[in-house]
């Protein structure tokens, strides 16, 4: 008993030490200032230099910590428990949120930095005048492939994957609005379609890729395109910027019948607890130098037009990863298409999938 | 014990380095200057050095190992009194239905566990952190400590605690002064298995974690999306070291307390 009873102050003992060696270490990361702010956001999608410039110039301390989905991020804060002041989920998760009152409006006037974003990005469908969201970052979805391994093959049309050379070569996003959305725009319907007609002959066409498709994964994707175990990738741009930065052989390109064009935003959950710190913070994060500096690390493409003239001509001058508008003209923004359409674009998904298992 | 022989051992050897090659793969590569975890360039500390710079991730490090000792320490308490309690259920259909009601927590998938615990504590309006992430793994350990004192209390023979009534022991005596130094291994046991559950488990943490703090588990998790840096593999590496540590530190810490059972007799 003795021994139990020296073992279990043992042990308490070490926690109360462990205990301060945390709150030491909290204390000495923080700054003396006006409280901090809780940033929700993806994994690798900040700078961590930013975070830290932020913190000297406001003397608010930021927590940060990573989601890997839209829906785990909606879950946590749907649940409540948690107090998020500043999140960064996806366009149709936006218009989701929206509906299940998950967003507090944003002050415009308390961001002097709005006007730094090309008005191209403002005043999109899934949030008019910008009510609850400011974009963040965007990009495309397209084909990432390797040529060293292909012979002469170039992709300028989604049906260029239906190649009969390329068997067993392609590699596709495990996500059931890409590949349906792949397989509507090949036959030149729309990113949004709700008619069952056609997303039956996408579906029909999609199973005729079949021999093709190597693997339907999700972040493997980059590390497998970089090692060149594959040489054709259906996925978004920034995957494909992750993918040549390591391995220059690589070339993106989105395919002449249009494809999904994605913003990612920040928002102020309604569960926030320090309003005016999160827009503080989002208004430092428009800022042109820190937006610049932003997207240099992260390598996605930034809707900051005052940052984009800070920022090498020749990343921001790169039409794969900076289209033109003419060429976002051919794009589509997703919409939100319901509980229902989504169920049956997540069924269609699975059919396809089942149908490579034979 | 009998000498092994030499197609034995080799067999053991192999198994061992199947077991262990993964962990030392991921050891060599943390000393690596080529930053990913193909083709070795050069020795460097660099990582070793950014995970002690990395004052979030060292955070989350202690903070792991707070939840993991504190959790282990609160379900052993009451993991032990519980299987006490069941031991000495007169009614045998009692008995074995709390048994089978303990063992079903074990088996239940630890995602049904965490998600049952996150609606929990969002309608109580606990708010998600440190103690959330506590409760819950008290919660799961406990069943698992009742299952490692189980068997001690079994084989305890009840002449034992006969022969100690009788001598006049009171109640609390034969609590303290005969079950308990009698199940003593198997506390211990319940106690080692409920840290290191607390320590690797990631379906239910998920769930219960929140508001800037973590597990190391859950912290590895969302920081391999963008494909595992070799911080990590530092980082592994430290804790492997430490393990090593601790589990050597146990081994002798047994032999001594073994060798003192040998020779001090049972009264102190």
């Amino acid at each position: 008993m003795k021994g139990i009873m020296r073992a279990s102050a043992a042990i308490v003992i070490i926690s109360a030490v462990l205990f301060y060696a945390v709150h030491l270490l909290e204390s000495s990361s923080a700054t003396t200032g006006s409280g901090s702010i809780s940033v929700y956001n993806w994994g690798e999608y900040i700078d961590p230099e930013v975070i830290s410039q932020f913190e000297e110039e406001t003397g608010i301390q930021v927590v940060y910590e990573t989601f890997a989905s839209n829906e785990s991020m909606m879950t946590k804060i749907e649940q409540g428990g948690t107090s998020y002041d500043v999140a960064m989920p996806s366009e149709y998760a936006i218009e989701k949120m929206k509906e299940n009152d998950l967003l507090l409006p944003i002050d415009h006037s308390k961001l002097p930095n709005l006007e730094n974003i090309d008005p191209y990005f403002l005043d999109l469908p899934f949030d008019p005048g910008n009510e609850y969201s400011i974009p963040y970052f965007w990009g495309t979805v397209g084909i990432a492939y390797n040529p060293t391994l292909l012979e002469e093959q170039t992709f300028e049309s989604w049906n260029d994957l239906w190649n009969p050379a390329l068997e067993q070569e392609v590699i596709l996003v495990d996500s059931a609005r890409e590949v349906i959305g792949l397989g509507l725009n090949s036959l030149g319907y729309s990113l949004n379609s709700t008619d069952l007609g056609e997303l039956r002959e996408a579906t029909d066409k999609l199973k005729t890729l079949g021999p093709n498709v190597k693997a339907i994964i999700g972040d493997e994707i980059v590390e497998m395109m970089r090692r060149e175990e594959a040489a054709v990738a259906v996925t978004w741009s920034g995957q494909a910027a992750d993918m040549m930065w390591v391995n220059e052989d690589i070339d993106y390109v989105v395919p002449e019948e249009g494809s999904n064009l994605w913003f990612d935003n920040m928002i102020i959950p309604s569960t926030a607890g320090n309003v005016d710190g999160a827009h503080q913070f989002i208004n430092f994060m428009l800022d042109a130098e820190v937006a610049a500096k932003n997207a240099e690390y992260v390598g996605y493409s930034s809707p900051n037009a005052a940052a984009l003239e800070l920022m090498d001509p020749e990343v921001t001058g790169d039409e794969r990863f900076y289209p033109t508008e003419e060429m976002r003209d051919r794009l589509e923004v997703y919409e939100n298409l319901g509980l229902e359409m989504l169920g049956v674009y997540n069924e269609l998904f699975l059919e396809f999938k089942m149908d490579m298992e034979k | 014990m009998a000498k092994l022989s030499k197609p034995a051992k080799i067999y053991l050897a192999l198994v061992f380095f199947v077991l262990y090659a993964p962990i030392f793969y991921l050891i060599f590569y943390s000393f690596n200057s080529g930053g990913t975890m193909s083709g070795f360039e050069d020795f460097t500390w660099e990582h070793y050095a950014a995970v002690f710079n990395d004052t979030r991730l060292l955070i989350i490090v202690l903070n792991t190992v707070i939840v993991a000792l504190l959790s282990a320490l609160i379900s052993t308490a009451i993991g032990v009194l519980g299987a006490i309690g069941i031991i000495f259920l007169r009614n045998r259909k009692m008995r074995n239905a709390v048994l089978s009601l303990n063992t079903v927590l074990i088996v239940s998938p630890d995602v049904i566990i965490g998600a049952s615990f996150l609606i929990l504590f969002t309608m109580v309006g606990v708010k998600l952190g440190f103690a959330s992430v506590l409760v819950s793994h008290i919660a799961f350990s406990i069943p698992i400590v009742v299952i490692m004192v189980l068997p001690k209390l079994q084989e305890m023979s009840s002449s034992l605690i006969d022969a100690a009534t009788d001598l006049g022991a009171s109640q609390r005596d034969i609590l303290t002064r005969v079950i308990i130094p009698y199940i003593k291994p198997g506390i211990f046991a319940g106690f080692f298995l409920a840290l290191t559950y607390s320590l690797d488990d990631f379906a239910v943490t998920f769930f219960v974690t929140g508001n800037g703090f973590a597990t190391l588990s859950v912290e590895i998790y969302s920081m391999a999306r963008a494909g595992i840096t070799l911080t990590i593999n530092a980082l592994s590496a430290l804790i492997f070291v430490v393990t090593l540590g601790l589990v050597l530190g146990y081994y002798f810490f047994n032999q001594r307390s073994g060798a003192n059972a040998g020779t001090g007799g049972t009264r102190p």
